[in-house]
């Protein structure tokens, strides 16, 4: 992806070592003085054959593996996947289950946005509100440190429920839990609208108007701080969000502090979500049984992640591992306003156009080949195995 | 307070040299651990500067390809030296300066902006795209803040109607603290220190984020120790400077470990509560509003001083 520079002029290289990127990316951005005229992307840094690696493994080894693809928004991962087998399946889950899993999600949205407000602080240097979100977000992984037993890779999902219930002591902490960040979230939101020095850095940086984001393919709060009202949670509910109906957060300032309004917009719509789904948790079953073997068929999952819409396709041939599994995550979808949208502004202000779109990188790495017209080869195992040690030498 | 030392205990071992060393690395913990318990952080031991002065020490010093030796090796010398030098003018702990001559304001300004210009040959020297551009910054910001800096300590200069630092100090000791005469001035001297020391908010130079620790990139070891306690000197020598001229003078050691914490404590609470300042926003801040500010504030001491002389 990139946006060819007029001219050749003074390229800054930025990765896949470098202060600003806490995972391998390389930028080049192509500055005159100290404005950017031109970006070039290459990712493929932490490329894992994830999607291959699920061939090997059974229905339920995958849950494992496709929990990993994302340190933060790991749980919307297996959630995705589960739910698209239990599509396959035919089965549908108690909803106690279906309500806690979603409760989960949502729980991982609070600590991604807290996660992604303390890092898009830093590259602003402003470390001061980096480090007091980060100590806020110990909050929300306490909570889930307590309820699963893990603050990341929570493995909650299993095919057909989820393991761990919420009991009423859980539920109180919870709620403890989102008082406390409810006000601290007042707070950000105070400061990332009226600090001046921090105005003086996000607003009217990074424009991207709405036609801008519908043509870019933009999504997430990314998307919705342009004005864009796409919400998976919205426009097709999955798990639990039928009965428990989202608010959309749309921003109109199509800037760096309207990506700030919006993601903190969002924790407090998540804050009202938690407590009504601890309100109305239903009473019954977690689990129900799910056959080894799943029945042939194709399935596709929509889901909002932390960072925008999560997509899965599943395609079983009856036997107990699934035979493809594709999976797209919102950061592939962001780069490329990303990279369009860094050329006219300063160098300064890249790396917090760079962490606007919350990037992972993790779990955008894959092989892709475009195929032109009239070219008819298809790769083999063989020859992508060959290019992928060449690719890396 | 008026001590005598030989001239060669002082230029190394106090008040200048080796004690002043140490200062500077106790006061750089004093700067991160205050900025650290702002930032709800626990911050370093009290030892750290200096463990991390030793150990950077004890590195190897790798000379990119593309430099000129000769310059890499003597850049950070120049520096620290340059802020060494600059310390013999003051009123370090509160004695009389070791070094006075009529004007040494001004040369110890200079040798104070040493530093920076170091920095940004340092810079420019390689061939480092992170300091090619750290140099830049360092240089463009120094541009802007040299001016209202030096403004704001030529207020006090005036209204002693001196250009000698020991004879300003005195003149500050006897008379109100010139921080209630010449507030603007005051804050103009203290927010141009942070620019000259690149601390943040002003740290554009040395943006992490952006460009990596900017001019200074390709120092390793023995040269980047250097650098950085030269900065540290430089942070202990401007405190003194602006709390001489502006906190009622240096007058005993007491005196100038409470008025320099003072102003730490105020340097730290500034550098935790903004963002960082893009290179264009600190060059328009300067300009527009630090530069103006002061050319009042030294307007309206000359104004006041031929008001006194007609009554």
């Amino acid at each position: 992806m990139e946006a060819l520079p007029k001219s050749n002029k003074f390229i800054v290289p930025i990765g896949p070592q470098h202060p600003a990127l806490k995972e391998p990316g390389h930028f080049e951005f192509t500055v005159d003085g100290e404005v950017v005229v031109g970006a070039t992307i290459r990712l493929g840094y932490v490329h894992r054959g994830i999607e291959k690696g699920t061939e090997d493994r059974n229905w339920i080894q995958n849950i494992y593996l496709l929990e990993r693809i994302c340190g933060i928004c790991s749980h919307t991962h297996s959630t995705a996947y589960v739910e698209g087998v239990e599509k396959l399946a035919k089965v549908t889950i108690p909803p106690r289950a279906q309500v806690i899993r979603t409760l989960y999600l949502e729980l991982e949205r609070i600590h991604s946005h807290l996660l992604w407000l303390g890092v898009a602080a830093h590259e602003g240097g402003f470390d001061t509100l980096f480090m007091y979100s980060w100590r806020d977000r110990e909050t929300v992984m306490d909570i889930l440190e307590a309820l699963s037993g893990n603050r990341v890779n929570y493995s909650v999902n299993s095919l057909g429920g989820v393991k761990f219930d919420v009991d009423q002591k859980q539920s109180d902490q919870i709620r403890r839990g989102m008082d406390y960040l409810e006000e601290r979230s007042h707070y950000y939101m105070k400061v990332v609208t009226t600090d001046q020095t921090f105005l003086g850095r996000t607003r009217h940086v990074g424009l991207m108007t709405l036609e801008q984001a519908i043509h870019l393919d933009a999504t997430g709060p990314t998307a919705r701080a342009s004005g864009l009202a796409k919400d998976v949670r919205v426009d097709a509910p999955y798990a639990a969000y039928p009965d428990f109906p989202v608010r959309i957060q749309l921003g109109d300032r199509c800037d760096l502090e309207s990506r700030f309004v919006v993601r903190i917009n969002e924790l407090f719509e998540t804050y009202r979500l938690i407590r009504e789904m601890l309100d109305h948790l239903p009473t019954g079953e977690l689990q129900t049984k799910v056959p080894r073997r799943i029945p042939e068929g194709e399935a596709m999952m929509r889901l909002e992640a932390p960072r925008g819409e999560l997509f899965y396709y599943l395609k079983s041939n009856g036997s107990d591992k699934p035979e493809r599994l594709k999976v797209r995550t919102p950061s592939l979808c962001n780069w490329a306003s990303v990279i369009n949208l860094a050329v006219g502004y300063n160098l300064a202000d890249m790396p917090m156009i760079l962490a606007g779109i919350d990037p992972c990188f993790s779990c955008n790495d894959r092989t892709v080949t475009v195929r032109r017209p009239g070219d008819s080869q298809t790769w083999s195992w063989d020859q992508l195995r060959r290019y992928g040690i060449e690719y890396y030498k | 307070m008026n001590l005598t030392f030989p001239p060669i205990l002082a230029l190394l071992i106090f008040p200048g040299g080796l004690c002043l060393l140490l200062i500077g690395l106790l006061y750089e913990w004093a700067d991160r651990k205050l900025v650290a318990r702002f930032q709800n952080r626990i911050g370093p031991r009290w030892f750290q500067p200096l463990a991390d002065f030793v150990k950077l020490l004890a590195k190897e010093e790798i000379i990119p390809d593309g430099v000129h030796a000769g310059l890499f090796l003597a850049l950070p010398i120049v520096a620290l030296a340059g802020a060494l030098t600059a310390a013999l003018y003051v009123p370090m702990f509160g004695f009389a300066p070791a070094a006075s001559f009529r004007g040494d304001l001004v040369v110890a300004l200079y040798l104070l902006s040493l530093m920076t210009l170091c920095t940004g040959l340092a810079g420019a020297n390689t061939l480092d795209r992170f300091s090619l551009l750290g140099a830049t910054r360092a240089l463009t910001q120094l541009f802007s803040y040299e001016a209202p800096f030096l403004l704001a300590l030529l207020g006090p200069a005036v209204a002693a109607g001196s250009w000698q630092i020991g004879t300003i100090n005195a003149y500050t000791g006897q008379n109100i603290w010139l921080v209630v005469m010449q507030p603007i001035g005051f804050l103009v001297a203290i927010v141009g220190l942070m620019g000259k020391l690149e601390l943040p908010p002003f740290d554009a130079p040395e943006a992490e984020t952006e460009i990596v620790s900017g001019a200074l990139t390709e120092y390793s070891g023995r040269g980047l120790a250097i650098f950085k306690i030269g900065r540290d000197v430089e942070l202990v020598v401007g405190l003194s400077l602006v709390a001489a001229f502006y906190l009622g003078g240096l007058n005993n050691p007491l005196d100038f470990l409470l008025k320099t914490a003072v102003l730490l404590l105020l340097t730290a609470g500034l550098q935790s509560l903004f963002a960082r300042l893009r290179i264009d926003q600190t060059v328009g801040m300067w300009w527009r509003v630090g530069a103006i500010l002061a050319l009042v504030q030294l307007l309206a001491i000359l104004v006041g001083r031929g008001l006194g002389r007609l009554f």
